[in-house]
């Protein structure tokens, strides 16, 4: 490709240290990716998959104090390209006892110093997040307005009131706001969870950012109202070409929005590449995990007839316990006699299976 | 009606409110119409879906059902008895025959007690049994609903959402109920996971020939259950028919906007609707001060379409649920034909 | 050194079986053992009262051996200034707190559970009323009802400790009223009501016993603490346990006139009594507590 990549992830591993059951969650383990500029990448995945986790990395907060994060994420900003997680490292030690991790030590204040010395012009200003529950992510006390244009001051080159303003309003139109004037002076509480999401992204495309996550935006909001920020999201795509990392579990908005699709399960990417490939994907095709999700949605047929659905036996996967083979192992309906043994005791390597599209399953390896 | 199991009609619940500047107290009274006027009935080894954004008063249905919240005004006749108004005692006995799966997956379960004792404590509530006969009741139970009996000496927080919802099925089960209320019973629940809930319900359905009344807003998994379907909007029922008829050839314009959020939301395509964009005005409306006349009138196409007739806003001709068709009903001035 | 993160451990819950003992656990056993000590030298207190096992009679003055320092023969802790020994007299000062303590905890606990299920359960007009009445009680400075209580009947220290618990009725009111409140949001008692169990069931069992016992066993055992501070400062003071009758408090007070002059035992030793003791009840609520609860949730 001859675009570079705008943000580009490797070998990202978030862990959590669980003191109560001493051992690692390993929340998001060995995930690399890249997103080029103006394309949405779709990440799918379960509870527990690590989706929002990863994004909570790539934002630098991950603060909690016992969680850890290796790998690289480098983000092209202003020209340069930093590497979010630079020396990150030298802030942790882990003590060992019999080849075990027994302890976690962390320099908490030394890490969220770092972090932030990162983060400091990054946040905001070139990423950018919408949170799922757009209720709780604005400020109950502050009205609309005020939100919006304290963070186009603190994060663009415009300071003046009046001009802030401006600006506030237009992008509350330009999200489609009804009676944006109106709104402008409104308290959260008085705006359904659909304006309430609006508002939301208005606040954070109105710091023109070249990055945004947007983490399960239409979750919790009723049927309606869903198509109707899918609708935005899509309008804002075509019109601005802002680089986004979608993160959802409903197919229905990702297979809209997104140009590629990442699948996590338990903490891992299983399957990766352009979204017509991955969840075009027939029983046979792709992996088995992301067949599987597909299947599990009630189609025509199930409708029709009334027939049960196709559903993944087992439960979500344990990210403490991790298994040494596959781990979709267990659930997976499509093991063979031939690779039973590999998907039992050999973690898969994410390969190409076609140029773009790569899996993480023994099923295509050596073929 | 004969093989009824359910029988509601004019169910009404309003909520009241006060609201005042130094207590909520003091001040204006208001009532809130959570469910008005709603009448509907369930056969025998029925599913009846009911569906409507968050805020329609579905929920509210249930509850009333279950004797939760009492019932404003109105009759509801189970298997042929009234019980709006049971003494505590009556009501206690009558949850024996219906039961309610809560959205809430904790909400069935003491965390304090091992799965074992919450089964347990259910069916002895209703019967008087031995132990061995609790134990072989037990067993049952977990065979019914899939669960591995290693799960039994398991506290609610060790289970996961699969299973703490199954062990919520199996204790409603466990009374011996025949009717179940499920609220939204796999909206908690993970995309995997949910279509083995769904499997389960209707699995349980054929096998033990239960009735339920399915509330959900996920409206694919409500046409796949339910063998009728009953549309709400703000309080009042706006549809009602077979779950094909409501699906594929919807007469009210909310129901029409419900199904067709689900395409468009996946391949960004506008409903084709005869009377322009189903977009209408999606502004905030007040769920506690609904509209007069029809209250979908503010929202809704074919009022802009057919310029605003004033029939529709029309206080005292509210649209009233009429026959549009075999077992379907739609409360609209001008349904879709 | 750059660290990796590849190899995270494996399965480490091998020794669930021996969960006892961990760390945190011995501390938890350590904090019940000591309480229970404390526990079982109030029942010797009494067993020593009725039964005449104390080595000398806590009240006899023996002018010859005044102000004797502990180790004196036959007096381990030694004698105050009437020549009183003060083992015997610490043994019985545990009788002046312990049963007047035991009723301010009743009465502390016992009404503020009811009330505090009636404002929760009942919700609306029951609600409104007890926590009005809980709201008067509270903004009460408890010393002066206290001293009102003192001046009005006599100083009693049985009446002292129905005021005391009667201030502490609030705490508990509110605590009940508001785990039921965090039940209620999370519709359990909903769910339990919907399941068809009875009320009595619900209350007890599922609030009361599984969901309340923890808390109302701290505040049992810090409102024990409470009393026995309550108690030691009223007889300090000459409200409370009248001398020749020893109360730690009275103790303290006497013994202190000798403290300058070198002699201080009379008041140490009641004085440490008082802290070892409250620090007892304490570490044994906090113990129970954790104990209870690590075994419910994991």
């Amino acid at each position: 490709m001859s675009v570079p990549p705008l943000l580009n992830i490797e070998n990202l591993k978030t862990y959590f240290y669980s003191k109560g059951r001493q051992a690692f969650i390993r929340s998001v383990d060995d995930v690399s990716f890249e997103i080029r500029r103006g394309e949405t990448l779709g990440v799918v995945g379960e509870s527990g998959s690590g989706k929002s986790v990863m994004a909570l990395s790539v934002m630098g907060l991950v603060g909690a104090a016992p969680g850890v994060v290796a790998g690289r994420i480098g983000l092209k900003t202003d020209g340069i390209r930093k590497n979010l997680l630079q020396d990150l490292d030298d802030y942790v030690e882990r003590v060992e006892a019999d080849g075990r991790v027994v302890e976690v030590r962390k320099d908490v204040v030394g890490w969220q110093k770092n972090v932030e010395r990162l983060m400091a012009m990054v946040r905001g200003k070139t990423v950018a997040m919408i949170f799922q529950n757009p209720k709780s992510s604005l400020n109950p006390f502050l009205s609309v307005g005020r939100q919006i244009t304290e963070a186009i001051r603190l994060h663009t080159p415009c300071k003046g009131k009046a001009e802030s303003r401006e600006r506030a309003l237009y992008w509350l139109e330009r999200v489609r706001m009804d009676s944006p004037r109106l709104r402008y002076d409104n308290y959260p509480r008085a705006l359904s969870g659909g304006m309430c999401q609006r508002a939301m992204v208005a606040m954070v495309l109105s710091c023109e950012p070249s990055f945004l996550i947007a983490d399960e935006p239409t979750t919790g909001l009723d049927a309606t109202i869903q198509s109707r920020i899918a609708d935005l999201l899509a309008e804002l795509k075509a019109d601005l070409g802002v680089t986004t990392m979608l993160i959802s579990h409903d197919i229905g908005i990702i297979r809209r929005l997104s140009d590629s699709v990442a699948v996590m399960y338990g903490g891992m990417v299983v399957e990766y590449g352009p979204a017509g490939k991955v969840l075009a994907a027939g029983p046979e095709s792709g992996h088995p995990y992301t067949a599987a999700l597909l299947a599990s949605v009630p189609d025509e047929r199930n409708i029709r007839g009334k027939e049960p659905l196709q559903a993944i036996p087992g439960d979500v996967p344990d990210t403490i316990h991790v298994p040494n083979g596959c781990r979709f192992y267990g659930r997976c309906v499509r093991v063979t006699a031939a690779v039973d043994k590999e998907c039992a005791s050999l973690l898969p390597p994410l390969s190409e299976i076609t140029p773009g599209h790569a899996v993480r399953c023994w099923l295509y390896e050596g073929s | 009606m004969p093989g009824t199991i359910l029988e509601v009609s004019r169910l009404k619940k309003y909520f009241s409110q006060r609201r005042g500047w130094f207590s909520p107290h003091s001040g204006e009274e208001r009532l809130i119409p959570a469910v008005d006027d709603v009448s509907f009935y369930i056969k025998e080894k029925e599913i009846l879906g009911l569906v409507g954004e968050s805020g329609c008063g579905k929920t509210t249905v249930g509850r009333t059902i279950l004797g939760l919240t009492p019932a404003t005004s109105g009759s509801i006749l189970f298997e042929g008895k009234e019980i709006t108004a049971l003494p505590p005692e009556e009501l206690r006995a009558l949850r024996s025959r219906m039961q309610m799966i809560f959205q809430d997956l904790d909400a069935a379960l003491n965390p304090k007690m091992r799965v074992r004792d919450i089964l347990s404590e259910a069916i002895l509530l209703h019967h008087r049994l031995t132990d061995a006969e609790v134990e072989r009741k037990t067993a049952e139970l977990l065979e019914q609903v899939n669960l591995k009996a290693s799960k039994l000496p398991s506290f609610p927080d060790e289970l996961s959402g699969g299973e703490k919802r199954r062990v919520g099925i199996a204790r409603a089960l466990a009374v011996g109920a025949r009717f179940l209320v499920a609220d939204e019973p796999t909206s908690a629940l993970d995309v995997s996971i949910q279509a083995q809930v769904v499997n389960l319900l209707l699995d349980l359905q054929k096998r033990l020939g239960l009735s339920y009344l399915f509330i959900s807003h996920d409206l694919r998994v409500v046409e796949l259950l339910s063998h009728k379907v009953a549309v709400m909007y703000l309080g009042k029922i706006v549809e009602i028919g077979l779950s094909e008829s409501i699906a594929r050839a919807p007469r009210h314009p909310y129901t029409r906007i419900l199904w067709s959020s689900l395409v468009e939301k996946q391949s960004g395509e506008a409903f084709r609707h005869p009377h322009g964009s189903a977009a209408g005005s999606w502004g905030v409306f007040d769920f506690e001060r609904p509209a007069a006349g029809c209250r979908f009138a503010p929202r809704c196409p074919v009022f802009e379409a057919k310029g605003r007739p004033a029939v529709c806003t029309d206080p005292s001709s509210a649209p009233q649920l009429a026959a549009a068709g075999p077992a379907h009903q739609v409360a609209c001035h001008f349904p879709t034909e | 050194m750059r660290k990796r993160y590849v190899q995270a451990p494996g399965r480490s819950d091998e020794a669930s079986g021996l969960r006892f003992l961990r760390k945190a656990d011995a501390v938890d056993l350590f904090f019940v053992g000591y309480g229970l000590l404390i526990v079982v030298l109030v029942a010797a207190s009494y067993a020593a009262g009725v039964f005449r096992l104390l080595p000398y009679d806590p009240e006899a003055v023996n002018l010859g051996l005044m102000l004797a320092p502990p180790g004196t023969a036959g007096h381990l802790l030694g004698t105050d200034f009437m020549g009183r020994d003060l083992l015997s007299r610490l043994i019985l000062g545990i009788q002046a707190y312990f049963l007047p303590g035991l009723l301010a905890v009743a009465v502390a606990i016992v009404p503020g559970a009811a009330l505090g299920v009636l404002a929760g359960y009942g919700a609306g007009r029951a609600d409104r009323v007890i926590t009005w009445f809980s709201n008067l009680v509270d903004s009460f400075p408890r010393l002066v009802l206290i001293l009102l209580v003192v001046a009005a009947f006599k100083p009693d220290i049985y009446f002292i400790m129905v005021v005391v618990g009667l201030t502490n009725v609030p705490a508990t009111v509110s605590l009940v009223k508001v785990k039921i409140r965090f039940l209620r949001e999370k519709n359990f008692i909903e769910a339990a009501e919907g399941l068809g169990l009875p009320r009595r069931t619900i209350v007890l069992k599922h609030i009361l016993w599984h969901h309340c016992r923890a808390s109302l066993i701290i505040r049992a055992t810090l409102g024990m603490g409470e009393a026995i501070l309550m108690e030691t400062s009223l007889s300090y003071l000459g409200f409370g346990v009248q001398e020749p009758t020893p109360s730690w408090g009275n103790m303290v007070q006497s013994g202190a006139n000798y403290f300058l002059q070198g002699n201080f035992w009379p008041s140490t030793v009641p004085a440490l009594a008082i802290l070892l003791s409250i620090l007892g009840f304490h570490l044994l609520g906090d113990g129970l507590n954790n104990l209870l609860e690590r075994k419910a949730v994991h």
